[in-house]
């Protein structure tokens, strides 16, 4: 018996020390976030609470911590209207995430390229289409390291080179373009073409806007290019040159309204107040996003 | 016999307090984190003498008060107070853009949204200079007129440190070598560019604004802004950043969990459908005629070597809305794509073969004259299967069962490229790990490595368990029939059915 008994402790010791890990890990419950509660209308009854609304938004993934508080703001406005978790990814994903089947209330892309892309699936009202933030490009490099970049031309200097994957990150396909402008890419649209020999091999391609910058703050990269907002979100990179912006297109970030969506009125609201809220203006005047 | 155990005690022990300290070290480098404030006040002390000769009024303090003033700041970085000072500063914030926006078809400029009407805002204009503006009733607060003040540099440190705190690897005051001139004018030229404060563009919103001479975009005339408001310091107090302890506490207290039972439910739906269908499809696949089997066998294993993103696209195809199948399911209301049951689906999809493959090799290693046998008796085929392949095969069984499980809780390619990333509904505990740590939360993601090497270490450890103790079994078995080493598991099914008989 005591040879069976054995193992068996042998598990429930491991057991208990699984569960400890969760119990402390449990101990503060999960802090749902604060559902507003809906004001009581006494004063006026002839006014029927308007429906709750959940708007799901599939956004450019550099705006990642700044369109949360804007939602935030929104809610805190608007009780009845809340948040599915929004989606931030490349714009690029987002589009064929939607052609998939993906639904979405709302899209806000990093490009006109790609919500062009998005209106041709057939995704988007087109109506709705409406320029909300500018943004520029800029070279980033780890906090402190000792990287100087005095021209476009100096990127050939370095080893690992962090820029998005042009196809789905619309900051790649801007990178690209600049890259165009001094011979080390072949297409001037930023996309489908090759980097030159000088940096073929040391490009390293990202997913998303956001993983470029990870990979420079993490010191994966030495450099990568980023939209001068991404250095307010992530702790560790810093600016090491601020890319010409006549040498890719304007960096503009299209909202719009999707095709197939069942709340357009609220949608259009929402993308409204990200334009002309004095609250939301600062916002996206903290994480560096010039309200057009 | 007895000393393995004692050794794997030991050893599992060992392991576990590894496991447990640097679980607990994640948590401390968040505490580390935390006095960011003191930080950057060490670096805003240091920095001044370095810009020694350029004669900015920090210099100037610096050389003088050799002892820095101690600094306490918020943790959003929005208040702060410096030691010995009676203001304060609150509603601090770092205006990296502003805005060329129209209000109502009229230009103002390109405006900055101010703290408040009587809030001050310094706009660095270059690498080189800053506008400070402070309404004229404010600067009694800091104790002085402007000649005074400019002798004073505790707003300006107190400032420059808070700067320093929100603006996260943008340039800062702090790393600019910049003279400050101080105004309460509301308007003031500056090379071709006009800066005007306190101009009240909505009803209630003041704003400090940038024009250039003709031109309708102001923004060349600064880097960027800071604003915030002068107030007493007696009223202000700092709450505190968590340390120790209190921080390890707020860290599991701001965690979230979801990702946590998303797994758990995820993985334990998708194994009631791998039992159920890898025990059928194993009995079935050897049923059948010997060609076809070699057939279904590869058919039914092949997720377990195609990589996840395989699986994940064919699922993608076959229920999306591309398709002419994805987009049938869906016209029939079977939206399947970026949704809860996605996630079920991959995880059985890539479980599935761990479980069939393990229930198939029990079932061949069966002795076929067991149920045989049961068939003189008369049993049906189902009534076999149940009542003796089953219980024979049931080590077997029980391993495969936890290993699909393991394997459903670790699938990450195909349920990202089907199911998404969206929290509390798809996002399973390996996305959580992808992408916090791309969304900078290493130590979220930390966190939940510890958990999922946790979660396997135990399912390894039960399997290991489970598979000792019919082994087991099978000596103490093998010793009572004697020297000759019986079939494996044949004994004790033999001996009931010779009971039953």
């Amino acid at each position: 018996m005591r040879k069976l008994r054995q193992p068996i402790r042998l598990v429930l010791a491991s057991l208990m020390a699984f569960s400890l890990v969760f119990a402390m890990a449990a101990c503060g419950s999960t802090p749902k976030p604060e559902e507003p509660t809906v004001p009581e209308v006494v004063d006026q009854p002839e006014t029927p609470a308007p429906d709750p609304v959940e708007l799901q938004i599939f956004a450019a993934n550099s705006l990642e911590k700044g369109l949360p508080e804007v939602q935030e703001l929104y809610t805190a406005q608007h009780p009845e209207v809340t948040f599915i978790e929004t989606q931030f990814k490349g714009s690029g994903d987002l589009v064929e995430e939607m052609k998939a089947g993906g639904s979405a209330d709302i899209f806000i892309s990093a490009s006109k390229s790609t919500m062009d892309t998005a209106v041709e699936n057939g995704n988007i009202d087109e109506a709705t289409r409406v320029d909300l933030f500018a943004n520029d490009l800029v070279i980033v490099k780890a906090v402190g390291a000792d990287i100087t970049i005095n021209s476009l031309e100096d990127v050939k200097n370095f080893d690992r080179i962090a820029i998005g994957e042009a196809g789905a990150v619309p900051a790649g396909a801007y990178a690209n373009q600049s890259l165009f402008s001094i011979g080390l890419y072949t297409s001037d649209t930023g996309k489908d073409g090759e980097y030159d020999a000088a940096i073929a091999s040391k490009v390293v391609q990202a997913d998303k806007v956001g993983t470029a910058a990870n990979w420079v703050a993490t010191g994966d990269c030495q450099i990568g290019f980023v939209y001068s907002s991404d250095i307010y979100r992530y702790d560790g990179v810093e600016v090491a040159f601020v890319i010409p912006a006549d040498s890719h297109k304007d960096i503009v970030y299209p909202g719009a309204v999707t095709a197939d969506t069942k709340n357009a009125e609220v949608a259009a609201d929402f993308l409204k107040f990200c334009q002309t809220d004095p609250d939301a203006q600062k916002i996206w005047s903290q994480y560096g996003f010039e309200v057009l | 016999m007895l000393k393995s155990p004692r050794y794997r005690l030991s050893v599992l022990t060992a392991l576990m307090l590894c496991m447990g300290a640097v679980f607990f070290s994640v948590p401390a480098q968040v505490v580390a984190a935390a006095p960011d404030a003191s930080a950057s006040t060490q670096a805003l002390a240091t920095a001044p003498r370095s810009g020694a000769a350029t004669g900015s009024v920090l210099v100037a303090a610096a050389t003088t008060e050799p002892a820095a003033p101690a600094i306490e700041i918020a943790p959003d970085g929005t208040t702060g107070t410096i030691e010995g000072e009676r203001f304060a500063i609150t509603d601090f914030t770092r205006l990296n853009k502003g805005t060329n926006k129209f209000y109502e078809d009229s230009y103002y400029g390109y405006r900055y949204p101010m703290a408040s009407e009587d809030g001050f805002v310094v706009v660095v204009i270059d690498a080189t200079h800053a506008l400070v503006y402070i309404k004229a009733g404010e600067a009694t607060l800091l104790q002085a007129d402007a000649v005074a003040r400019q002798k004073d540099p505790a707003f300006l440190t107190l400032l420059s440190a808070l700067d320093s705190k929100q603006s996260n690897g943008g340039q800062t005051i702090a790393s600019l070598a910049l003279n400050f001139e101080y105004t309460s004018e509301t308007e003031v030229s500056r090379g071709s560019y006009t800066y005007r404060f306190g101009v009240e563009v909505e009803p209630g919103r003041y704003y400090a604004t940038v024009t250039e001479k003709g031109s309708e975009d102001g923004s060349a005339g600064a880097l960027f802004c800071v604003t915030g408001r002068v107030v007493p310091a007696d009223g202000v107090t700092i709450e505190k950043a968590p340390e120790g302890f209190a921080a390890v506490v707020a860290f599991f207290n701001s965690m979230d969990y979801r990702p946590f039972w998303v797994s758990l439910r995820t993985s334990f739906v998708a194994l009631v459908f791998v039992f159920v269908l890898g025990l059928l499809a194993a009995r079935a696949s050897l049923k059948i005629n010997r060609r076809l089997q070699g057939i279904l066998d590869s058919l039914f294993t092949i997720p377990m070597v195609l990589p996840p993103t395989v699986c994940g696209f064919i699922l993608l195809v076959l229920f999306g809305n591309t398709t002419p199948f994805g987009r049938w399911l869906i016209n029939h209301g079977i939206e399947l794509v970026f949704s809860w049951p996605a996630a079920v689906i991959a995880a059985t999809v890539v479980s599935f073969p761990l479980m069939y493959r393990t229930a198939r090799g029990a079932f061949e290693g069966l002795d076929p004259a067991l149920s045989d046998a049961a068939r003189t008796l008369g049993w049906g085929e189902g009534r076999i299967f149940i009542r003796l392949t089953l219980p024979l095969a049931w080590p077997s069984i029980a391993a495969g069962t936890v290993l699909a499980f393991a394997r459903a809780m670790g699938e990450f390619g195909a349920t990202l490229f089907v199911a998404g990333n969206y929290p509390g509904v798809t996002q399973t505990m390996p996305v959580a790990i992808y992408f916090q740590w791309m969304g900078g939360h290493s130590d979220v993601a930390t966190f939940w490595v510890f958990v999922v090497i946790l979660i396997s270490f135990v399912v390894i450890l039960f399997i290991n368990w489970y598979a000792s103790r019919t082994q087991r079994y099978r000596r103490m078995s093998a010793a009572e029939q004697g020297a000759a080493p019986a079939p494996p598991l044949v004994p004790r099914v033999s001996a009931s059915e010779s009971e039953q008989r």
